[in-house]
This record gives structure tokens, sequence and C-alpha cells, in this order.
């Protein structure tokens, strides 16, 4: 049974069907990448998982129960964690003070959350000089940091990555992408990105999102053997930054 | 030289009635998004519930634990009645919704309790203590020190404490803090209810000083507002700075320029921020979100 069970969900905003007959499995211990262009469902399909999207239709399963209706508060205790676009690490809190607040999921004391995020330094040193930093005066990189280390305090069983890439210079993107390849040893990760190179880089499994539907599937090895495809989905490797 | 100190004490001890309320707003404003016209009227219930419980002959710091407790109360039911069924709403129908609030709750306190303005005692028997030149009035003294135990404390809350980090995400951010899961509708909830009690508790300390009326509400959150402004709409600091600076601006400007005039002061420095400094002494320091 996969970890993550999404059966032909279907998102709309408003008018506009943002997704139309998604359906995606996630085995546990596997990174999935899921790749599109701007606009094609990749933040939405992440924004239904963790309950900030309501599903139209379809149905969402984690360990094989129904969590599509959920509020987010109510997932995130069940153990998915999202890391949502643009980091939205609090402006006005520290960076240990976001990354405390990343525990809010699970029953422990401060003193205990308080440790653990000390520790989460191991895994992000660059950040550690900046612990008593407020975050709005961080760089897109080190929001990016700070954000994954508030995602990982959730001790989630699934972590939803959206676009950690973004707006980053390509020096740090790999720091990133080093960090999640550390992470993927002990958690499920299914990660949105537009940079296909470094996304499927790290992946088990790529997958494209087009205009609302899967149109592609396979192992990164596959996709990019796919002249046309790769082409057409994944940037080209001419056209390929980063 | 004597003659300003006492003012000075006498207009810090009104500021600061008005920066406890001000407080109220600002953390309202920063958890909603929403300025509670109804702020003013949690000072005013207070007061009438405190006449109410000292007229039926209950010792004075039971009848203030119970207005301070039935504050608690309307905050909860403040917050479910106004705030919570138009959450997801835009501002605009909660701001409505809360000046609603204020004239139910004032036109309610007049339905029971008449227009007759009602007096309560002090705190203390004693009216007041002479210290050299200054004459400290008791009731001031009170407010006086009250207002520093509640700074000190929501500066240990707000900075110190895992709860107090919470509230602060959620106002920063309601659906990344729902991300984290901690429960946004919790943090509203005791944003309401410390607001109301923080309203409740100026509404008390300050009615033995002034009557207490149906007006005294709205009169005081006015000044409130003010000070708000003039501090730097949002910022905690500035709340209590603010509130501290208008009562001692209108009570110089009493005593020195004219005592009718003595509400004009407050709104003469209010209209001299919004044109010339309108983010207020201390600013916005965290950019408004596009």
């Amino acid at each position: 049974m996969p970890l993550l069970e999404i059966r032909n969900l279907a998102v709309r905003y408003g008018e506009i069907e943002a997704l139309r007959g998604v359906t995606i499995a996630v085995e546990q211990g596997q990174v999935v990448t899921l790749l599109g262009a701007n606009g094609a469902g990749k933040s939405t399909t992440l924004r239904a998982i963790s309950g900030l999207a309501k599903p139209a239709s379809g149905d969402i399963l984690f360990d094989g129960h129904s969590i599509a209706g959920l509020g987010p508060e109510a997932i995130v205790r069940l153990g998915i964690s999202h890391v949502p676009e643009g980091r939205r690490v609090f402006p006005g809190l520290t960076v240990k003070e976001n990354i405390m607040l990343g525990a809010s999921n699970r029953k422990v004391g401060a003193a205990q959350i308080s440790r653990e995020a000390d520790a989460m330094f191991d895994l992000f040193p660059d950040i550690r000089a900046f612990s008593n930093a407020l975050g709005w005066t961080l760089s897109g990189g080190q929001l990016q940091m700070v954000a994954v280390a508030r995602g990982l305090m959730a001790k989630p069983r699934l972590l939803l990555l959206d676009e950690p890439s973004l707006g980053l210079a390509p020096v740090i993107v790999q720091a990133v992408f080093r960090i999640i390849s550390q992470i993927r040893k002990d958690t499920t990760v299914l990660l949105v990105e537009q940079n296909a190179r470094m996304g499927l880089s790290v992946a088990d499994h790529g997958l494209v999102l087009e205009t609302g539907r899967i149109v592609l599937g396979g192992k990164p090895d596959e996709l990019w053997g796919n002249e046309a495809i790769a082409a057409a989905y994944l940037g080209g490797h001419a056209k390929t930054h980063a | 030289m004597d003659l300003v100190l006492q003012l000075l004490f006498t207009g810090i001890g009104i500021g600061a009635v008005y920066a406890l309320v001000a407080l109220g707003f600002v953390l309202i404003f920063r958890a909603t998004n929403v300025v509670n016209f109804a702020q003013g009227e949690f000072s005013m219930v207070a007061a009438y519930l405190m006449v109410v419980c000292v007229e039926l002959g209950l010792p004075y710091w039971l009848s203030f634990v119970i207005a301070l407790s039935g504050m608690a109360l309307l905050g909860v039911i403040f917050n479910l009645g106004v705030y919570y069924p138009l959450r997801h709403r835009t501002y605009l129908p909660v701001i409505i919704a809360t000046i609603g609030a204020s004239i139910l709750l004032s036109n309610s306190v007049l339905a029971i309790y008449g227009p007759q303005p009602q007096v309560l005692q002090g705190w203390f028997d004693t009216p007041g203590i002479q210290l050299g030149p200054v004459y400290l009035d008791s009731q001031y003294l009170l407010i006086i020190g009250v207002t520093i135990l509640l700074v000190l404390f929501n500066f240990w809350f707000f900075e110190k404490t895992l709860l107090g980090k919470k509230l602060q995400a959620t106002s920063q951010d309601k659906e990344m803090a729902s991300l984290l899961g901690i429960s946004v509708s919790t943090m509203i909830m005791i944003t309401f209810i410390y607001s109301a009690v923080l309203g409740g508790l100026a509404g008390i300390l300050v009615a033995p000083v002034l009557f207490v009326s149906i007006q005294m509400g709205s009169t005081i959150a006015l000044k409130a507002f003010a000070a708000t402004i003039i501090g730097g709409f949002g910022d905690v600091a500035g709340a209590i700075v603010g509130g501290l600076a208008l009562g001692v601006i209108e009570t110089f400007g009493a005593a020195y320029i004219s005592v009718p005039y003595k509400d004009g002061f407050a709104f003469l420095v209010l209209i001299a921020f919004l044109v010339f400094r309108p983010q207020g002494i201390f600013g916005e320091r965290v950019a408004e979100k596009a």
C-alpha cells in the first residue's frame, strides 16, 4: 500500500479547474518529483494534500485513510508536513523560534522542542549563526533552509516541498538539494519543482503535470531519455538553467 | 516645577488607561487584521459589572475577580458571535459587526441600568499620599502600578513563552500557522479573551476617577485609538508609549491652555501625526503584504 495515494483528484478555484483527475501514488521511502510549468497545478496538488485546498472530487488517502476534507491542522498532526511556496518564514520571529514552531503538531514540551531545534542546525549548519536573527532579515537561501528545517520539526512521515529552488542562486540550489538527499534517508518526500534537472536528480520517480493533469510518469532516466518529452516538459538540456 | 511633576503624574495615570485599551486594539488588530470598535465597550461593561458586584455587597477583591472573569467570558462570546462567523470574509463585514456589537453592548447596559452615571469607589480607603511637592492619588498609583505589571507580563508572555510565539505566528501568517498545526481559531480566541480582560481592567481602574457611564467606553476608546496611531499602528510598544504620551499631552494642555478643550488636544496631536508622521512613533517594522 502506498503511503500517499491520490485518486482522480479535482480542485476548483471558483470557475477555474486547477486540477482535473490527478492520480498519484507515493511509496514509503520514495522521493517523487512533480514537474510542470507555471500554472500546471503543482502547488495546488500539494495544497490539496495538506488541506489548504478543498478537493471538488476524488480522494486522498494517507496510510490507507482518507484525509480529503480534513483541515491543515489535523493533517499535519497525522504526519504530513508542507513547506509551501515562498518559504513563508514568520518575518517577526527569530530563526530558532520559526524552527521551534514546526513542532506545533506534536505534544512535546518547550524545553524538548528547543533541544530538537538546536539539533536541527546540525543538518543546516549555514543558518546556525542566524539562530537569533529575525525572519525578515534573511536571504532567500537562508529562508529556504529555515522553512525546510521548520517542516522537518513536525517529524513528518511525508514531507511536501514546494519549489525549494525558486529564486535561489545555483550554488544555494545545490546546497538545498544536498539537504533533500540527506532528508530522503528517513522521510518520504513529494517534491514540486520547475527546475527539472535538480528535481529529478534526487527522485525515485518523476511525474509531469500539465494543465491540471498528469501527462507523464516514470523513472528519472526514462523521462530524460524521451527527447521530445524532455524538450517539451522538462525544458530540454539546452534550456535548463541551474 | 511642582505643578509640572503633579501634572506628569496625573497624565501618566490617565495615559496608562489609554495604553491598556490601546494594547487591546493592537493585539486584536494583529491577530485578525480588524479594528475592534467595541474595545471601549469592554471597559464600560467591566466597570458596570464592578458596580453591580460592589452594590451587592461583595468584597472589592471578589468583585474585581468576578468582573474580570465576566470579561473573559465576554471575550469568548464576542469571538464566537462577532468574529468567528465572519472570519473568512474581508475585514469590512467584521468591522461593521464590531460596531454593531458596540451599539448592542452600550444599549443593553442602558436598558438594564438607565442613563444615570454611577459612582464606583476606589480600591483604597486612603485617597492618596503626599510625596514632597507631589500629591499621589492612590487610584492613579494603582493604575500606573497595574499597567507596569501588565506591560511586563505582556512582554514575558509574547517574547518568552511558546504560546506567545504561536500567537505572534498566527498574527503574521495564519495559513502558515495552520500548516504547522497551530490551532488558529484557538489563538484568536485567546487574543479576544486577553483583549477583553485588558479593556475591562482599564475600565475598572479608571472608573473611580471618572464616572461609570454608558459613554465612558467610547471616550476612552477614541483616545486609545488615537494612541495606537500616534505610537505606530499595530505596534505593541507604540500603543503603550502612544497612550502614555496622549495622557500627558492632554493633561498639560488642560492645565496650561484650556480645560474645556482637553479632549481636543488629543485629536490635534492625532491630526498632526496623521499629516506629518502617519506611520507613528515606531512605524511599521514589517512591510504590509501585497
